[in-house]
């Protein structure tokens, strides 16, 4: 997710066309031209090797079934046995309402926060970003198993909430179906809206003050100055951090694996998870588990279809 | 001078991919190796310093036979283990696998029947009558016999002494009992002591496992590979006792090992009914020493049913690579023909194993005094040989995940038969 990130913002930073255009002037094309050649040809082969390569095998490997190392070509039954897998059902409805409620909340959470942040008259700032902004830096199997023990049976939550009169009874957060959900769901947005903040507390620094000023001048008020100048302002980076967000929960894994580990029964389980229990966990079927990676990738696909269209890039 | 370099690195992926390949067809059309190619060193993996790897070691010591090779001793997380034997084993390549490979006894059916000619059969190399029959039983495919039994998973039921006196019970009235009967106790104690009887994790159903073993029932059919589910009768008792030990409210709800562990460590619970490597957890809380006694598992109420099962428990296997003479050889000399060692193993590390020879030793008759005296190693191998055989088969983990979800349809109050019925049907449509 990270590096996806990284990629893209450079993409839509207009800094690095100026400075291409620059270079242009400087040297020759034809020489600019080889040397590039010579640059890139090691990172396409690379790519090829490393990337391409292995997806067009994975790809027929999504057509082969049998154990371990007894593959055999067994057609479109893979796909057939996709749709009445309940575990595999289970685990894409899992992912979905992962997708469906934690991302609008996270976006929605870091927008605020960075506006918050944002404000010119705002004390200990540098503060409080590190503060939002760290969680990002832990490791994912170090913050899981932090959180894993927070919601526990004996854990400080329930501690929490018990001597607090909220609850008469302790609740076992990672046993029940609902409430484990509910703790992937925090865990996540704990860990990834520092991230997502930080792009929009760039964006908004590149937003000019006198639009605001205007506003001002002409009586909106503060919601009115978010709805109407921060928002469409940053509708871009909002686009992008969505769908980074998106493509990121779409392969949850560590999380899922080190606080429910799936549970209970399949109430957690992603889609990730499901690929590495039928490659490693169950008796393995790997050209089972490659379609079942296949379906990431359709997914991936079309949502990001779905971005160039919205975000309507020229070329 | 940049650009060769680049060029080079590519050209030498390339040539890496291009060899990966080539071992592939290699694996495919026969053994990885033929002929004995006499090496010098052979490496083994295991994953727990203070027991399997442990046990590694002190059979380095006691290695008698006249091979001339070095042993080099790997740990490796379980689960590293068995990600790198499957990525391994299926590109055909045997670079970096190791020679000798400890296997989770639930998992060894499907790695014997996926990567069939990986494995190198031990059958002429030891005495199969010298180990407990349930652990040949899961060892052994297609007539070969594949595995050295390592340690016993013998079940037992560790009980808190001191609380079941005050719930007016004795440690007879908790031996050689059915499910039902420990329920009643269960009951008794917790109104007595306010304390649970046992911890359950819902997502787990070791409990269940041990359960139908001790009637010789498994979740597929002797065959390995069919599921059964529906109509399987032990399983139904199986279930049924789950969800009584529920409705009772004798159980703590835990949700990971730390929580089980801290349960009994705590005092929380008057019984653990678990496999016997549990012990050094038990011995864990030094202060209850004395408070603890081991009786034979519940069994279930069924014509035919015996106080013993088993939970966990792994092999050792012989990778068919260069060197596969060698490690057959350490592990003859060792694990397969030493009763020394197997004191050793007991009095160093607490280990179990499942050799019979050794259990006439000195070692296993010591008794212990955290259990009050008992004779605790004696009594567990004594339990051991006692387990009824079951075939674990290929998919143990896979249909227990299809039950764990049926398991909380059935708890929440869903029919028993459809329960079972629709996981039969699902198990059934993934395990092609």
């Amino acid at each position: 997710m990270s590096q996806l990130g990284t990629k893209k913002a450079e993409v839509d930073l207009p800094v690095r066309t100026k400075y291409e255009e620059s270079r242009r002037q400087k040297t020759g094309v034809f020489f600019k031209k080889k040397v590039g050649w010579l640059f890139i040809i090691v990172s396409i082969l690379a790519i090829t090797i490393f990337n391409f390569y292995p997806m067009v095998q994975a790809f027929l490997l999504s057509f082969q079934s049998g154990m371990g190392a007894n593959l055999e070509y067994v057609g479109l039954d893979n796909w057939r046995r996709l749709f009445g897998d309940p575990t595999f059902i289970a685990a894409l409805t899992n992912t979905t309402i992962y997708l469906l409620i934690q991302v609008p909340l996270m976006i929605v959470l870091a927008l605020f926060f960075s506006v918050l942040l944002n404000d010119p008259k705002l004390k200990f700032k540098s503060f409080f970003r590190i503060a939002i902004f760290l969680p990002c830096v832990t490791s994912l199997v170090a913050y899981s198993v932090v959180f894993k023990y927070l919601f526990g049976i004996d854990g400080i939550i329930n501690q929490f909430l018990l001597n607090f009169g909220f609850i008469s009874q302790t609740i076992n957060f990672l046993a029940d179906p609902f409430w484990a959900k509910v703790v992937i769901i925090l865990a996540i947005t704990w860990r990834w809206t520092g991230y997502n903040m930080i792009f929009y507390l760039a964006a908004l620094q590149n937003v000019d003050k006198s639009i605001y000023e205007a506003a001002r001048i002409d009586g909106a008020s503060s919601f009115q100055q978010f709805f109407q100048i921060t928002v469409p302002m940053l509708k871009p980076i909002i686009l992008f951090t969505s769908i980074t967000s998106t493509i990121g929960t779409l392969q949850i894994f560590d999380e899922i694996v080190n606080i429910t580990n799936g549970g209970p029964g399949n109430a957690t389980i992603s889609i990730s998870q499901y690929i590495y229990n039928l490659s490693f966990e169950y008796t393995p079927d790997f050209g089972y588990a490659s379609t079942v990676s296949y379906v990431i990738v359709i997914l991936v696909v079309i949502l990001s279809i779905i971005q160039f269209r919205v975000a309507g890039e020229k070329k | 001078m940049k650009k060769f370099n680049l060029m080079f690195l590519a050209a030498a992926s390339m040539a890496t991919l291009a060899a990966c390949s080539s071992g592939d067809e290699e694996a495919s059309g026969g053994s990885g190796s033929e002929g004995s190619a006499d090496v010098d060193e052979i490496t083994a993996w295991a994953w727990d310093p203070a027991f399997n790897i442990a046990a590694l070691e002190n059979a380095k010591e006691a290695y008698n036979g006249d091979g001339d090779y070095e042993v080099n001793v790997i740990e490796n997380a379980q689960d590293d283990i068995i990600q790198k034997l499957n990525t391994g084993l299926s590109s055909g390549t045997t670079n970096g696998m190791p020679n000798i490979v400890l296997i989770e006894d639930y998992r060894a059916q499907s790695f014997l029947q996926a990567y069939p000619d990986a494995f190198h059969p031990l059958t002429d190399v030891i005495n199969s009558d010298d180990f407990a029959d349930y652990k040949i039983a899961t060892t052994s495919y297609d007539g070969e016999q594949y595995g050295l039994p390592f340690d016993s998973g013998v079940a037992a039921l560790y009980v808190r002494t001191d609380y079941l006196e005050e719930a007016g019970y004795s440690v007879e009235d908790v031996t050689d009992i059915t499910w039902q009967e420990y329920i009643e106790i269960g009951k008794d104690v917790k109104e007595a002591t306010g304390k649970n009887m046992l911890t359950l994790d819902p997502n787990d159903l070791a409990q269940v496992r041990m359960m139908i073993q001790t009637n010789g029932s498994w979740y597929v059919e002797e065959d390995g590979s069919t599921p059964n589910i529906a109509g399987n009768e032990t399983l139904e008792a199986g279930f049924e006792t789950y969800k009584e030990m529920m409705d009772a409210d004798i159980a703590k709800i835990v949700s990971d090992w730390s929580q089980f562990v801290g349960a009994f460590n705590s005092g929380d619970v008057a019984s653990v009914p678990t496999g016997n490597w549990i012990t050094p957890s038990v011995k864990q809380a030094a202060d209850q020493s004395g408070n603890w006694a081991v009786v034979p598992m519940p069994r279930l109420d069924m014509e035919g049913a015996v106080n013993a099962s088993n939970l966990g428990g792994s092999s050792w296997y012989v990778l068919n690579v260069d060197g596969k003479e060698q490690a057959a050889d350490f592990l003859l000399n060792t694990f397969g023909s030493n009763p020394d060692l197997y004191q050793t193993l007991v009095e160093d590390i607490g280990a179990l194993g499942t050799y019979s020879p050794a259990a006439e030793g000195d070692a296993y008759a010591v008794e212990d005094e955290f259990f009050g005296g008992q004779q605790l190693i004696t009594d567990l191998s004594t339990w051991t040989d006692e387990i009824p055989a079951v075939n674990y088969g290929l998919h143990t983990y896979a249909i227990e995940d299809i039950l764990v979800t049926g398991m909380q349809d059935y708890l929440n109050g869903a029919e028993l038969d459809t329960v079972l019925e629709s996981v039969q049907g699902q198990a059934e449509a993934q395990l092609k």
